[in-house]
């Protein structure tokens, strides 16, 4: 049993408590148990009624979003929102006051369990998250939420929180009004008494009183006028993150709020069990849900059968290299609290790696992230040297210096002499092989690589690079430290442009290809953010330079094959010195606005023969076959760790899933179709499918089985 | 005789106030010095029994600076850590209570220094207009506050008290450093030349140094605009000349005085750290000390000839050491002024100030060479709570590099005091 119920004293009180599993999930059968439960209790006259957990942490953590998941027909999605709906009611309707006690995550089911109490109490647990995330996983809150945290919380903090999905605090909670009273954990029980006999001794406190507003804020929420403003302020922010409307969530709870907040209950709740079942069947949805699962699996990442390996902790760090990786790894290093200590040729260098450090913290300073003594605390524990003095304690050394395989290697001779004999070196290398920079470590099998990406405190994703010599538990403990500085890794091994590199200049590279055949920069980049890319691949090499752009490039062709030779027209490019956004000129200019490089737009001569459906499929489908290529040679293990990569390395679009996801939505026969079709027109083996995706088609299998 | 080794140490360099180090308060330049020792010696922090730093001028933001420093440092929050002040000698207090903790059977292992912001000692309000400014943050209506607020006058704001030239100055007799310093000339007759030799000297020593001194200085990239990294001091004069000096006028006594900006040290910004730990510690650690501490003293004397206070405690460390002046084979006397080091070494030569004082066996003539050999606080500068630990640690490298033994370092102290310490190796 999941739900318990005791009385004593005439209080009541629920617990939830789900056997053999650390967190809450409101399933249908804990679901069916608490109605049950209620059902019971309607008849009674307690003096109150109080709704605890028994978890460490965890209020209730939702619904149980594989049930969601499963939905496939309208009419069950419905009737799954209404099930929850009509026992979050039965808990409104009782005859007296019913009091939420959260010391932990209330997100989603568990917070509408919590809005349909009376009263919510909760603790200054750090831990404490109270929101409704659903809109992340592309439906809307289904068991009453948007019927009543508008309706407690007013209607700019109710639609912020739930279009964002993000959580609060309890402090912020209290501030909102979303929480009635904050005590420590400590003693939370004898407080929770107390608060009962304050509201007993008042029958009016029985009542549902929603917050009450002041000032202009008061203008705001009472006044239609006002609504319009919020709701336009919403739309705005909307667009501005979605701006081509590949996420209908957000829209959709806005307008189910907009339709429902004076409506009575049970015709609200219809919109919003509507609504709720129209998204969660929507393909969108489920790629959402998907990636959440991923996401999770990957944030959390522990190795298959290394259960027994200790990981080393590690408290200092080295980063050699003090340009704009070594300077951004530092200071991510030095925010989660691991000391640093950045080393470079002289004291310029050092100077400019410190300076990029600071700039991460007075961005997040100008945003009121962090205030600045708690910035200088941090920035103290970055300090710089020109000799490996410090080097003697550090747990892990990170080299980020040049792109260039000698000097790589002398420094992992180097710094092998001067590290502990348990130290970890690690390579933040994009392009290089980390196999031979082991070899010119003294003991290889602690030689990793550490792919890191930039913006270093922005981008999600690390690849962990392992070559034959690397231990299992180097392994483990760069695992660990990966996940303790807040990245979500995948684990890849040694070779060409490891996983995310190595798709991406394919793209790249093919997206030079139809430029060169007569394609407009424009046009291009279009087609890519159109299918959902965060940028179209012309802008993404003014990003990262198109000198990087080709000469990784020439990596992936020595190691990999004539594919990747880099595209005539990028050299013709790079002699005008188009570099891109760091030369100020590439494919586009970049002054007050953007526009496209006349210069390099003018190298040819544009074609109407270019058809929009093959350009795209031609950048897309090469990413797929190379994707396949990757699986196949073993570099990574799983489909979903090319997509969690291709996701939080270059934000392929979630709400296509990932980019084997979306090659298994358009089918494996109809990609080996599509591949062998361009093959056929430029028979230079590029779209050739190669042998793992010929062997699904034979199957009848597909990536994600 | 388990004796108090000095086992390592690093300063930052010295910046003139208002220079390169105008943003960088005394806790960040203290903790730099500290961080970076403990980096350089690979110090595992656990082994710190305490952190002890000198600073004068306190910031009122960081009460307790050493505490403050120990914990930006890295060192754990388990470790204790307190901040003393005995003026210029700052410096040298915090090792001589460190000293004085080992011997107790305290502890051990210590981490100390001295640190100070001269450019950032701030201006002060007038009690008077503090109080109506608090008196209009506590009045509840707004007339009561505008009330409050006529009480002002321009010359509330306009002339507030300057916390260093109060630093500078000694309350008992009322005179500033320089005007002590003014004080000791008469009383030696020392002329206006001699001072300015004596600057002219230190000056060149310094910028000989140049290579010598960055074997103790750790480079500096002053946040939050981190340009450029300051390697060297910034107050030795490369060029200076006699004329140059000749030029100035003299700055505490008008017409008459001779003490000038060129002749006295310059107000500085800078830290220092020093790691003190008990000879057997030192070698159960596998530590290689720089020296050892042989012994120490403190001399008290009129506050307004504060300058002659080496000259005291010189003899008196020398006793405690059953040693002789001729003994000491290096020898450095800060420079506050001029003046005030050629007053201390003409007292030292002279037979009637043995006698008068009883310091018989333990005075005599210094050898110019051994004298502040590479430089001193005029050319180097004089950041008050640092410059003690400065001169251990310049005096004990000076010793290892010339494969000396013995030296002795003093300083003057502003209120009327002088400290002494003898270093051996």
């Amino acid at each position: 049993m999941s739900v318990f119920y005791k009385e004593e004293a005439n209080i009541g009180t629920i617990t939830f408590d789900q056997p053999d599993s650390k967190v809450n999930v409101l399933n249908s059968a804990t679901l069916m148990t608490f109605d049950k439960i209620l059902d019971e209790l309607k008849g009674k006259d307690l003096k109150a009624l109080i709704i605890q957990s028994a978890k460490k942490d965890i209020f209730i953590a939702g619904a149980d979003i594989k049930e969601i998941e499963n939905i496939t027909e309208l009419v069950d999605g419905k009737a799954k929102a209404q099930a929850g709906q009509r026992v979050m009611d039965k808990l409104e309707d009782l005859p007296y006051p019913t009091v939420a006690v959260i010391d932990g995550v209330a997100l989603g089911g568990g917070c509408e369990l919590a809005l349909a109490c009376r009263y919510r109490i909760m603790t200054f647990n750090d831990k404490l998250r109270i929101g409704l995330p659903e809109v992340n996983l592309g439906f809307v809150p289904g068991f009453g939420g948007t019927y009543r945290l508008v309706r407690l919380v007013g209607l700019a903090q109710g639609l912020t929180m739930i279009v964002s999905g993000n959580p609060i605090s309890s402090s912020a909670a209290f501030k909102c009004g979303l929480a009635d009273r904050l005590y420590p954990s400590v003693g939370l029980s004898e407080r929770v008494k107390e608060f009962i006999e304050e509201i007993s001794a008042q029958p009016a406190n029985r009542i549902f009183k929603p917050v009450a507003f002041k000032g202009f804020q008061a203008f705001l929420e009472k006044n239609p006028l006002g609504h319009k403003v919020i709701y336009w302020q919403t739309t705005k922010l909307i667009e501005k993150k979605d701006p081509k409307g590949f996420y209908p969530s957000f829209l959709k709870a806005v307008e189910v709020i907009q339709k429902t907040k004076y409506l009575p209950r049970e015709r609200a709740l219809d919109i919003e069990s509507s609504t709720f079942a129209q998204l969660a069947i929507t393909p969108v949805s489920k790629n959402l849900v998907k990636v959440f699962y991923l996401s999770e699996k990957y944030k959390k990442l522990i190795m298959p059968g290394a259960e027994a390996i200790k990981p080393m902790p590690i408290t200092k760090a080295a980063v050699i290299g003090a340009g704009v990786m070594g300077g951004g790894i530092a200071q991510l290093l030095s925010d989660r609290g691991v000391w640093a200590r950045l080393k470079d040729i002289n004291q310029e260098a050092i100077a400019k790696g410190l300076k990029a450090a600071y700039d991460v913290y007075a961005q997040a300073m100008k945003r009121k992230k962090v205030r600045a003594p708690e910035v200088a605390a941090k920035m103290a524990m970055i300090s710089g040297t020109v000799d490996y003095s410090g080097f003697s304690d550090v747990d892990i050394a990170i080299e980020a210096v040049v792109e260039n395989l000698d000097i790589k290697k002398k420094v992992f001779a180097q710094v092998s002499e001067v590290i502990s004999s348990k130290a970890i070196l690690a390579s933040n290398t994009s392009s290089l092989s980390v196999t031979e920079m082991a070899r010119a470590a003294k003991d290889p099998s602690r030689v990793i690589g550490f792919h890191f990406f930039n913006p270093v405190h922005r981008m999600p994703l690390i690849e962990i690079i392992t070559t034959e010599y690397t231990s299992l538990q180097t392994l483990v403990s760069t695992l660990e430290f990966a996940k303790r500085l807040g990245k979500t890794p995948v684990i890849v091994k040694d070779a060409p442009g490891f996983l995310v590199n190595r798709i991406l200049l394919g793209y790249i590279n093919e997206a030079g290809r139809i430029f060169d055949e007569g394609g407009s920069i424009k046009e291009i980049d279009r087609l890519a953010t159109n299918f959902g890319m965060p940028m179209g691949p012309f802008t993404l090499s003014d990003e990262v330079g198109l000198d990087v752009g080709v000469k990784v490039l020439h990596v992936l062709e020595t190691g990999l094959g004539a594919r990747f030779k880099s595209v005539k027209i990028f050299d013709e490019v790079l002699l005008k010195k188009f570099l891109g956004k760091k030369s100020g000129k590439g494919f586009y200019i970049y002054g007050k606005k953007r526009i496209v490089n006349p210069e390099v737009q003018g190298l040819v001569k544009i074609s109407s023969s270019i058809q929009e459906q093959e350009a795209i499929e031609r950048m897309i489908y090469i990413m797929i076959n190379e994707a396949a290529l990757i699986l196949q040679e073993k570099v990574v293990d799983t489909p979903d760790a090319v997509d969690i990569g291709m996701i939080m390395g270059t934000g392929f679009p979630p709400f296509r899933g990932g980019l084997l996801r979306y090659a298994d939505s358009i089918g494996i026969d109809r990609l080996v179709e599509g591949l062998e079709k361009l093959e056929a027109r430029f028979k230079d083996g590029r779209f050739k499918p190669c042998a793992y995706i010929l062997d699904l088609k034979n199957r009848g299998g597909k990536f994600y089985q | 005789m388990d004796r108090i080794a000095i086992v390592d140490g690093i300063r930052t360099p010295f910046s003139k106030m208002g220079a390169n180090f105008n943003n960088l308060s005394a806790q960040e330049l203290g903790r730099i010095a500290a961080r970076e020792l403990i980096e350089r010696m690979g110090l595992d922090v656990k082994l710190i029994d305490e952190v002890i730093f000198g600073c004068v001028a306190q910031p009122a933001e960081a009460a307790n600076i050493a505490r403050v420093i120990a914990l930006l440092a890295g060192v754990p929050k388990t470790t204790p850590a307190f901040t003393v002040h005995r003026n210029c000698a700052s410096g040298i207090e915090a090792v001589v209570n460190a000293a004085i903790k080992i011997k107790a059977g305290e502890g051990s292992c210590y981490l100390t220094g001295g640190t100070e912001s001269m450019s950032n000692i701030p201006f002060l309000l007038s009690k008077e207009y503090q109080e109506i400014l608090t008196e209009i943050s506590r009045a509840k209506t707004l007339p009561a506050k505008l009330q409050s607020f006529a009480k002002i006058r321009a010359h509330h704001f306009l002339m507030p008290r300057i916390g260093l030239q109060m630093g500078l100055t000694d309350p008992v007799c009322g005179l500033n450093m320089g005007q002590t310093a003014e004080v000791l000339v008469k009383e030696f007759g020392i002329t206006r030349r001699e001072q300015d030799e004596f600057a002219l000297a230190s000056h060149q020593k310094a910028i000989a140094a140049r290579e010598i001194l960055r074997e103790e200085i750790i480079p500096v990239i002053p946040g939050p605009k981190y340009k450029e990294a300051v390697i060297d001091d910034n107050g030795p004069r490369e060029g200076q000349t006699l004329e140059a000096l000749a030029k100035l006028k003299p700055f505490f006594e008008k017409g008459t005085g001779t003490v000038t900006a060129g002749n006295s040290s310059q107000v500085t910004d800078g830290a220092c750290a020093i790691l003190v730990v008990s000879e057997s510690r030192a070698k159960e650690l596998g530590m290689k000390p720089l020296g050892f501490l042989r012994s120490f003293a403190f001399a008290g004397v009129e506050p307004n000839r504060m300058g002659i206070g080496p000259a005291h405690a010189i003899p008196k460390a020398l006793k405690k050491a059953g040693m002789k002046l001729s003994d000491m084979q290096a020898i450095e006397i800060n420079e506050a002024f001029a003046s005030q080091v050629i007053a201390c070494e003409r007292a030292l030569a002279s037979e009637k100030f043995a006698k008068d004082f009883g310091y018989e066996g333990y005075t005599g003539a210094i050898d110019p060479a051994k004298l502040n050999v590479h430089g001193g606080a005029i050319a180097l500068g004089h950041p008050v709570g640092t410059t003690g630990a400065r001169l251990i640690l310049t005096m004990l490298k000076t010793l290892k590099r010339n494969d000396l033994n013995v030296g002795i370092a003093s300083l003057c102290i502003g209120g009327g005091q002088g400290a002494a310490v003898i270093l051996e190796r």
